[in-house]
């Protein structure tokens, strides 16, 4: 159980980075989890005096993501990995790779996306 | 006014160990922006631990990273622990903390070795490169093996170390110590070393909370923080304090990481003196559920895990943020403005491993 997290929509997002800057707090990264029903699970950590505090959206896969890397410049590279490996539709990164920061052209779109279920044969076909 | 010319820094350059490219926006011999190109070395290991049983990603945890191969294990399985319920025996935390500074010291051995080399200094990497193999010879004694040593797994550690084998890394540590005492009159006075480091790639306190740099390379802007000091594995029975330098430039950064290797012969000889009895393994019991962070300081800073589990053998997600992931951001903010001759030991000061950054 992760404690200090708060669930937040979208829209506000922005506003409650503005007010984590504000409050002294440093932006550890973010992470983000497919969470298998066609939407993803974006966490964005942070930190002040080793006490963390975390806001989480919940965005379906195509909906639109402000950047953070405007207010918090350590962003930059999280939120092109982010996008480039689950396909998140993140706007506005100060600098954008366009989803080729860690791939190639000829890569999978999206590989850490839940697009594969592994059938463990051994345990009668159930899906891991 | 000249017109800006852009000239690539790497992937291969002979003071990157590891691929990285920096294109370096340059006016004359100024720089006026660095913009990073990096996936030389991306495995795709946060997948992969994806298709593996929870208990057999620590040895894919692990080869995130050689030179902190212990810690990203000891994050991964204190994570778990965490998430199961399960209460380490004290002995193998201490072991933990001994193989762990153990490991803080190689690395920063290695990179005090990489730095010396880098400014051309060949017989001062000789020299600090040859008191890092004593160290790396107690990991093969200790563990069989010298890089990836593979002694933590959940519930505790792989491995005991003998009362004969600890008296000799007590003794042996000193020894690491008296010679790196040697060296250091070199590293912190030397005319040529200082000339090429004091001043350059300052980073101030503000900027490095701002960008949100770890490790050595706050500590050296005088941010005062440091993971051990929350107090995982052993480190809450241990006396530690985070080392600070406060000019925040490249010469501030070295000097971090000598006063650590310092601090971390402390810490073993003080877990030495107080490593109890016991055992040093608990099996774990049914599969984790649930999600859960852990935080572990490596030797180039704060390493954050997150995991979630759905009960099953494997897991949902498993995030690993590195160090040199967060430093990067800072190194690109502190590059314009110098010159081009300056950007090999900027770079090198933040300590970089490509390894970790992309997994």
């Amino acid at each position: 159980m992760i404690e200090n997290v708060q669930n937040i929509s979208v829209e506000s997002l922005l506003r409650y980075v503005h007010d984590m800057l504000f409050n002294g707090y440093r932006f550890i990264t973010a992470t983000s989890v497919d969470n298998g029903d066609g939407t993803v699970d974006v966490l964005y950590h942070f930190d002040k005096d080793l006490e963390m505090k975390h806001l989480r959206i919940t965005v379906n896969k195509q909906e639109e993501i402000p950047s953070i890397s405007g207010i918090y410049f350590g962003a930059v590279l999280v939120e092109n990995e982010m996008k480039e490996l689950f396909g998140l539709n993140i706007k506005n990164i100060v600098i954008d790779y366009g989803g080729h920061m860690l791939l190639s052209d000829d890569e999978l779109e999206a590989p850490m996306a839940r697009q594969i279920t592994i059938i463990n044969k051994d345990k009668g076909g159930v899906p891991q | 006014m000249s017109n800006k010319t852009v000239i690539p820094f790497g992937p291969q350059h002979p003071v990157l160990p590891e691929p990285l490219q920096l294109k370096l926006v340059m006016q004359d011999e100024r720089i006026v922006e660095a913009i990073p190109a990096i996936g030389y070395v991306h495995r795709g290991l946060e997948k992969l631990t994806e298709t593996k049983e929870f208990t057999q990603n620590v040895f894919v945890i692990e080869r995130i990273c050689g030179i902190c191969s212990f810690k990203h294990a000891l994050a991964y399985c204190q994570g778990m622990e965490s998430l199961m319920g399960i209460e380490v025996p004290d002995r193998a935390r201490f072991l933990r903390v001994i193989w762990g500074e153990l490991h803080r010291m190689h690395s920063h051995l290695l990179w005090l070795g990489l730095l010396a080399d880098a400014f051309g200094f060949e017989s001062l990497f000789m020299q600090v490169w040859r008191d890092r193999e004593k160290v790396m010879d107690i990991m093969e004694e200790t563990a069989g093996s010298r890089v990836i040593i593979s002694t933590n797994q959940i519930g505790g550690t792989r491995r005991d170390i003998a009362p004969e084998m600890l008296a000799k890394i007590d003794s042996v540590v000193n020894e690491v110590k008296e010679d790196v005492e040697r060296v250091e009159k070199v590293f912190c006075n030397d005319y040529t070393v200082k000339h090429r480091m004091v001043g350059i790639g300052v980073l101030s306190k503000e900027n490095a909370k701002l960008w949100g740099a770890v490790g050595p390379m706050a500590r050296g802007s005088g941010i005062a923080e440091d993971v051990r000091t929350l107090g995982y594995a052993a480190y809450n029975e241990l006396d530690l304090e985070p080392v600070v330098e406060t000019d925040g430039d490249c010469y501030a950064r070295m000097k971090v990481r000598l006063r650590e290797v310092y601090q971390s012969v402390d810490l073993i000889r003080q877990a030495i003196a107080k490593i109890p009895d016991g055992p040093i393994h608990v099996p774990e019991k049914g599969n984790p559920n649930g999600e859960v962070i852990s935080r572990v300081e490596q030797p180039r800073g704060e390493a954050l895990y997150y995991m979630r589990a759905n009960g099953s053998k494997t897991l949902d997600r498993l995030r690993v943020r590195t160090p040199t992931f967060a430093n990067i951001p800072a190194l690109l903010k502190m590059l314009p403005g110098h010159q081009l001759a300056d950007v090999p030991i900027l770079i090198l000061t933040i300590d970089p491993c490509i390894s970790c950054t992309e997994r």
